[in-house]
């Protein structure tokens, strides 16, 4: 154990000498720094409705409580406003009969019309009955940008990414300085120093992910679960540091060669969010597409431990696999 | 300390042979040298020796530890210093000494005690990454001191070095092997091996052509020569005679008796002169 953090404590003094390592660890709160920048207020917004300016008052109040209410003079100014591109509900109070007539585009979360529906009923019903759904629930049906929601999924996935590049900086320090020989004649085992060079690479994936987000502003998420599946997917990543690493002594074309990664990763996170879900099989080899669809659940808090337990052990399968294959060539390099 | 038997060693499968047969024993608190030119497989022993290469064929103990499979414990016994200087460049020599103290189970020695040895105290905090090619080497091997080792590998110790540091570093081997250490030490230069060695193997192309002390070898195979200046004709003349080759014994009688002799000592063989009788090629 000693010996493991002397390894860490050596790649992180050796890391802030170096520039390209001190750009991947702060790049994750960086690339959702920018995000949280492109949407300003994410936090104050709600589900959007629009209503004619003859609504009355006390149904106006109600409808503010909940949503973002805009008015407009009549029907026509409403469905001009419905049909632009955000997600704007139409709501006509029918004076005659005391009920809503809601009005949608057609391409709104289905979600969010549900949770209207629930909110709109409960008008007129008594004050002391308990809603069945509380302000909590909306806060992921529909408080949750979609840019928030796959920005923070990206930088998550590339999070870890960057932590296996990483490792594989720290390894192209060993090759290039020849360094391993020495290492490989001192009292050190092969696995204490591998994990040790693995370390910092995961930690930076799990640090960073976390930073992410609680910058975006997650709120009170599953962190156990995020835990998990970021701890298997940063496997992934860090056995291809390695297997990168190990045969590479000049950081730059390191660092190319593992840009290669990012195809998976951009294929998986493109495909499960474009792809009709029946063929969502052409993406079930890669590991990123698991492990996206966890984190999608986890941010949207409608994550179950069995699916994240299942995706997890997906990842972990596909990764034993990806390490089988790089075994010889990481053992050999690090000779 | 060490013993080695039947040792081969080829870097590609099929391939030619790096050490072909080698055979010697590494008795405790000698300093033992491996002399042959360049490419000769010196590096090579020493890599399967201590580990970093495998062992392919033939029989090799280390300390007491068969090195077919080496426990890392060892190591703790054990200093290695290489031919190509390996030092982390973005950490200082301070921080480069103490990351690998860290990584032995015993006692170190400090590292700024070790810098002064070799003269690097006053670059103590300077990136090994702006050393000279010299300053790196000394770095180097430094480390290899810092577990106090009962074994010592030494290959190339004072090769590119400036005289004088060359000259500090094999004070620093000799002192060292008088305190206990055991030495195993490879170099292409006979002066090196000649000073420090008490036995040196004679190694060329992967085989061990023959393993004595520099003294025996001088007297086994060292032709004795004397040289002499001496005047003819008003002349200074001077000339190197076999005291073996019967012309060359009848040319120093007239010499002698002409009585007009300045200087006349005798020369001994060089290790390198021997080499070449041995092997046929010198030490380039
Ligand atoms: N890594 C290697 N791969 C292939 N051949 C090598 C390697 N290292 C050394 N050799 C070859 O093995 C022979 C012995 O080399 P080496 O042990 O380095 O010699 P020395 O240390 O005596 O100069 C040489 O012919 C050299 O070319
Ligand atoms: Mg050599």
């Amino acid at each position: 154990m000693k010996k493991i953090l002397t390894i860490i404590g050596r790649d992180i003094k050796s890391g802030t000498r170096d520039w390209l390592i001190i750009y991947l660890s702060i790049a994750p709160i960086l690339f959702a720094l920018v995000i949280k920048g492109l949407m300003p207020g994410v936090e104050s917004t709600t589900l959007n409705v629009v209503m004619q300016h003859d609504t009355p008052a006390d149904i106006s109040e109600y409808m503010e409580s909940y949503f973002d209410v805009e008015y407009v003079s009549d029907l026509e100014a409403m469905n001009d406003r419905i049909l632009r591109l955000d997600d704007v509900y139409g709501v006509v109070y029918d004076s005659n009969n005391e009920g809503f007539e809601t009005i949608m585009q057609g391409n709104e979360s289905a979600d969010a019309h549900i949770a209207l529906g629930l909110i709109l009923d409960q008008y007129g019903l008594s004050e002391d009955t308990v809603l069945p759904v509380t302000v909590e629930f909306s806060d992921v049906g529909w408080e949750m940008s979609p840019l928030k929601l796959y920005g923070a999924n990206i930088i998550i996935l590339f999070t870890t990414v960057l932590g296996g590049m990483m490792i594989l900086l720290n390894l192209v320090e060993e090759k290039m300085n020849n360094t391993l020989s020495a290492v490989n004649v001192s009292p050190i085992t092969r696995t204490e120093f591998i994990i040790g060079k693995g370390s910092l690479g995961v930690l930076l994936a799990l640090l960073g992910s976390i930073a992410v987000i609680l910058i975006l502003d997650f709120g009170s998420i599953n962190y156990l679960m995020l835990l998990t599946s970021l701890l298997a997917i940063s496997f992934i990543s860090a056995i291809v540091g390695f297997g990168i690493g190990v045969v590479n002594d000049e950081p730059i074309a390191a660092i190319a060669s593992m840009k290669v990664t990012f195809v998976p990763v951009l294929a998986s996170i493109f495909g499960s969010m474009y792809l009709p879900e029946k063929w969502h099989f052409i993406l079930f080899w890669s590991p990123f597409y698991w492990a996206y669809n966890s984190i999608r659940d986890i941010l949207l808090k409608t994550a179950q431990w069995n699916q994240i337990l299942l995706n997890s052990f997906i990842i972990l399968v596909l990764t034993a696999i990806l390490f089988f294959t790089l075994r010889k060539r990481i053992a050999h390099g690090l000779k | 300390m060490i013993n080695v038997n039947g040792l081969y060693h080829a870097y590609e499968k099929g391939g030619p042979f790096a050490v072909k047969n080698a055979a010697f024993k590494v008795e405790k608190g000698e300093i033992f040298g491996f002399l042959g030119p360049s490419g000769a497989g010196k590096s090579t022993t020493q890599g399967i020796l201590t580990g970093l290469l495998p062992l392919q064929k033939g029989e090799v103990t280390v300390a007491g530890c068969d090195m077919k499979k080496p426990k890392r414990e060892i190591f703790n016994k054990i200093g290695v210093s290489f031919e190509q200087s390996n030092v982390y460049g973005k950490l200082t020599a301070r921080e480069n000494l103490n990351f690998y103290s860290k990584l032995f189970d015993v006692n170190t020695v400090d590292a700024g005690t070790l810098l002064k040895l070799v003269g690097l105290d006053h670059v103590a905090d300077k990136k090994a990454g702006e050393f000279s090619k010299g300053m790196k080497h000394r770095l180097t091997f430094v480390r290899s001191m810092l577990n106090k080792p009962e074994l010592w590998f030494l290959d190339e110790p004072t090769t590119g070095l400036d005289p004088a540091i060359a000259s500090q570093i094999k004070d620093i081997i000799k002192e060292e092997n008088n305190k206990g250490t055991t030495v195993f030490l490879t170099t292409h230069n006979m002066f090196v091996a000649d000073e420090l060695c008490d036995r040196v193997a004679f190694i060329i192309d992967g085989e061990i052509k023959l393993i004595d002390s520099p003294r025996n070898l001088k007297l086994k195979y060292g032709e004795k020569m004397v040289s002499v200046e001496h005047n003819e004709d008003g002349k200074l003349v001077k000339e190197q005679l076999s005291l073996i080759i019967k012309e060359d014994q009848d040319r120093l009688k007239t010499i002698i008796s002409r009585g007009n002799i300045e200087i006349m000592h005798t020369k001994e063989a060089t290790l390198e002169e021997i080499f070449i009788k041995v092997t046929g090629r010198g030490l380039k």
